[in-house]
């Protein structure tokens, strides 16, 4: 008999190591699915406002799915889907894709709204100083609906931060899971929380603080 | 919503019928890891330890096997509910995560002989005035979602009417933690945890046993694949014979004799 | 690897238990929001108004709010509050959480509503001899709620969404009653889809009651 083994151990400083390691697996999954989500979701925000009846029979039902059925629904389906159709993805790989799309659902209507929010007539003024449509599109169109809607698009990226917790569900451990691992061995739950509320904290804060001046110079 | 559904089942049904032969063994080999599901929030016979890595009787048992395969494991955090989806979907090779092989579960996976007995134990809060099985009535009990211990309890709470005041956990280390704050007055485990939880908390007793009957639990494989399934089974009598099923007994459970895995009077 | 057979029959016995739990889910969404709005609309006037810890109480739980993920919140009001004796039930966590969560989302959405509403409004309100309180009332927070009708109704699907983690804290809503129905037979896909299309069916009626309101309320 092991008297001395021990399966629970008290919350020690390599702990606070593994929680910021995690809360830079949060950063990582957040980043990679936000970028590939924007450069999407623009896409589709172009094909909603270009392709009117045929965007609205075909992307925008989809996205819409996306959009109204919980994302922790959506992340527990695919996860249990991909095998089927013999995909092996690992958690953090069924996390990134479920987390670009929800974000390129999110920021296609977004990015919709940025392009409408351009007046037609500056448009048609910028084709008529010879721009081509590609030119009017990226030197006219998102420069100014691209301001337009930043605050939006902050607010996606702030949701999808958080929303990624989520994928601790799969057991990717990133931020909560680890602090969820961490309770269950040192049965601290609130200093774990409080650490990991506090790491979330310090991710997102200064993004929605930045945004905010960025927006009061802007309107300025 | 409705269309990936369709297409969903349309392509799956056509994958279905082109399935390849191939089986778990094989594929094990060839792949040069094995996949196993173990479930960790259940000291001692699955926990993190000290530098949060896998550790633990089961964690053990898959090392063992990939082993005796001479292929590398890998070890796959699953939560109690997850562990038989992970094998219906082809996610993990093998899981061992204490499952009972009850028959309603044998219609969706493939058992191994069993590899480890345990009982049904409860932990009680010092407080709740606990000490029978027949004191649990009126208070509140709490279980790990999907563990043989929920499923049996709900069949008595049935009987007593008392399935509302029933709290399901997502893991067995929640509900130690919903008991030790007083959330719950009891929670259902196994004999094998009761004696590390009740050391840890203050706030925590050893339990009644459950009545029900003792819990024989197997290695989990694919249903449909027999091959692998005699593999584990020839595994498990291994383990036994050259006396390391014992040695990780005594390693983990402590000093009391690990228990007889033949059932008694019919052949298994 | 493609052997995947599906199980729809014990999916579909089931599907009036899966119902009832969707009003639930909705139960909880509407009430989580009532309390949102009354506290959402104290904390907006607090920050505004108050000076010293009013404001700084109403400025922090706005921003602890909007800058952590809800699963957080919900484990905090969970095992958080556990810890130092504060028992709550799974039913009374969702509450809870919720309600704090879109408190802090709405503040900041009456806020903005607030000012968009003209100061001379409420001096002419004055000046024609109504109190404070009926300024308020009748001229102010009417035209405020014109204004926030729109986020107010995005943050209803939200509440709709999120009450979907009361699954990870044991609360029996309509993710929570899939995940044990699920547990039960194993059929996590099968039981995770449908509960996805009553999620979408869900959404739209809320989309659909809200615009109906809208029109009953806003026409002129």
């Amino acid at each position: 008999m092991q008297e001395s083994m021990s399966f629970f151990t008290g919350f020690g400083l390599n702990d606070l190591w593994f929680l910021g390691e995690a809360a830079l697996k949060t950063l990582w999954i957040s980043v990679l699915s936000i970028s590939i989500g924007t450069l999407l979701g623009t896409f589709f925000g172009w094909l909603l406002h270009e392709g009117k009846w045929v965007a609205t029979f075909t992307i925008a039902p989809i996205l819409d799915v996306f959009r109204s059925v919980p994302l922790i629904i959506q992340l527990v389906l695919f996860y249990n889907f991909a095998p089927i159709i013999g995909l092996n993805f690992d958690p953090f790989a069924s996390g990134v894709v479920i987390l670009t799309l929800y974000t390129a659902a999110l920021v296609a209507s977004v990015a919709r709204g940025g392009i409408e929010s351009v007046p037609p007539s500056m448009r048609r003024a910028s084709r008529s100083l010879g721009m081509s449509y590609w030119q009017d599109l990226f030197h006219v169109v998102l420069p100014i609906g691209g301001r337009a809607v930043f605050p939006a698009w902050v607010g996606v990226v702030l949701g999808v931060m958080k929303d990624s917790a989520l994928v601790s569900v799969l057991g990717y451990v990133e931020l909560l899971k680890a602090s969820q691992v961490l309770i269950t061995r040192t049965q601290e739950p609130l200093l774990i929380l409080a650490i990991a509320g506090a790491f979330y904290f310090a991710l997102s804060y200064p993004i929605s603080r930045y945004a905010h001046k960025f927006e009061q110079r802007w309107s300025k | 919503m409705k269309w990936p559904l369709t297409s969903f089942i349309a392509a799956a049904s056509i994958l279905v019928s082109t399935q390849a032969s191939a089986d778990t063994l094989d594929n094990v080999v060839d792949r040069g890891t094995l996949r196993c599901g173990v479930v960790l929030d259940f000291p001692p016979i699955g926990y993190r330890d000290a530098n949060n890595q896998p550790a633990g009787f089961d964690v053990e048992y898959c090392q063992d096997l990939a082993k005796s395969l001479e292929v590398e494991a890998e070890i796959m955090p699953v939560t109690w509910s997850e562990r038989l989806p992970v094998i219906a979907t082809g996610r993990a090779d093998v899981v061992f995560g204490a499952t009972s092989d009850t028959l309603a579960r044998a219609r969706t996976v493939g058992f191994s002989i069993p590899y480890a007995v345990y009982f049904s134990q409860g932990v009680i809060n010092a407080d709740s005035g606990i000490e029978s099985f027949e004191d649990i009535r009126g208070k509140r009990v709490a279980a790990a979602l999907g563990t043989m211990p929920e499923q049996e309890w709900l069949k008595i709470a049935e009987q007593w009417d008392e399935t509302h005041s029933y709290q399901s956990y997502q893991s067995e280390n929640e509900v130690f933690l919903a008991v030790a704050q007083g959330k719950a007055d009891i929670g259902l485990t196994t004999n094998t945890a009761v004696k590390a939880i009740t050391e840890q908390y203050d706030s925590l007793d050893p339990g009644p046993r459950m009545p029900w009957t003792p819990d024989y639990t197997s290695i989990v494989g694919k249903r449909q694949d027999v091959t692998w399934l005699n593999y584990l089974n020839l595994f498990v009598t291994h383990q036994v014979r050259s006396g390391r099923y014992d040695e990780l007994w005594s390693k983990y459970v402590g000093a009391e004799q690990s228990p007889e895995l033949r059932i008694p009077g019919v052949l298994y | 690897m493609f052997d995947y057979n599906f199980h729809w029959r014990p999916v579909l016995k089931t599907l009036p238990d899966l119902i009832q739990a969707g009003l639930t889910t909705l139960e909880v969404a509407s009430l989580s929001m009532l309390i949102g709005i009354v506290l959402g609309l104290c904390l907006a006037l607090m920050r505004m108004n108050m000076t010293g810890p009013l404001k700084w109480f109403a400025v922090s739980w706005i921003e602890l709010a909007r800058n952590t993920p809800a699963l957080f919140q919900l484990f905090f009001f969970g095992f958080g509050l556990g810890a130092i004796g504060i028992n709550l039930t799974p039913y009374t966590i969702i509450l809870t959480g919720l309600s704090f969560n879109c408190a802090g989302y709405l503040a900041e959405n009456f806020r903005g509503g607030f000012q968009a509403v003209p100061d001379t409004q409420l001096k002419a309100a004055r000046c024609l001899g109504m109190n404070a309180w009926q300024a308020y009332t009748r001229i102010v927070i009417p035209q405020v709620f014109r204004v926030v009708y729109h986020p107010i109704t995005n943050q209803m699907v939200w509440a709709v969404l999120m009450s979907s983690l009361g699954m990870l804290i044991g609360f029996r809503e309509l993710s929570g009653e899939t995940q044990f129905f699920a547990s039960r037979t194993f059929r996590i896909f099968e039981y995770f889809a449908v509960t996805a299309v009553l999620y979408y069916i869900i959404v739209k009626i809320v989309l659909a009651a809200s615009r109906l309101l809208a029109m009953r309320l806003f026409r002129y």
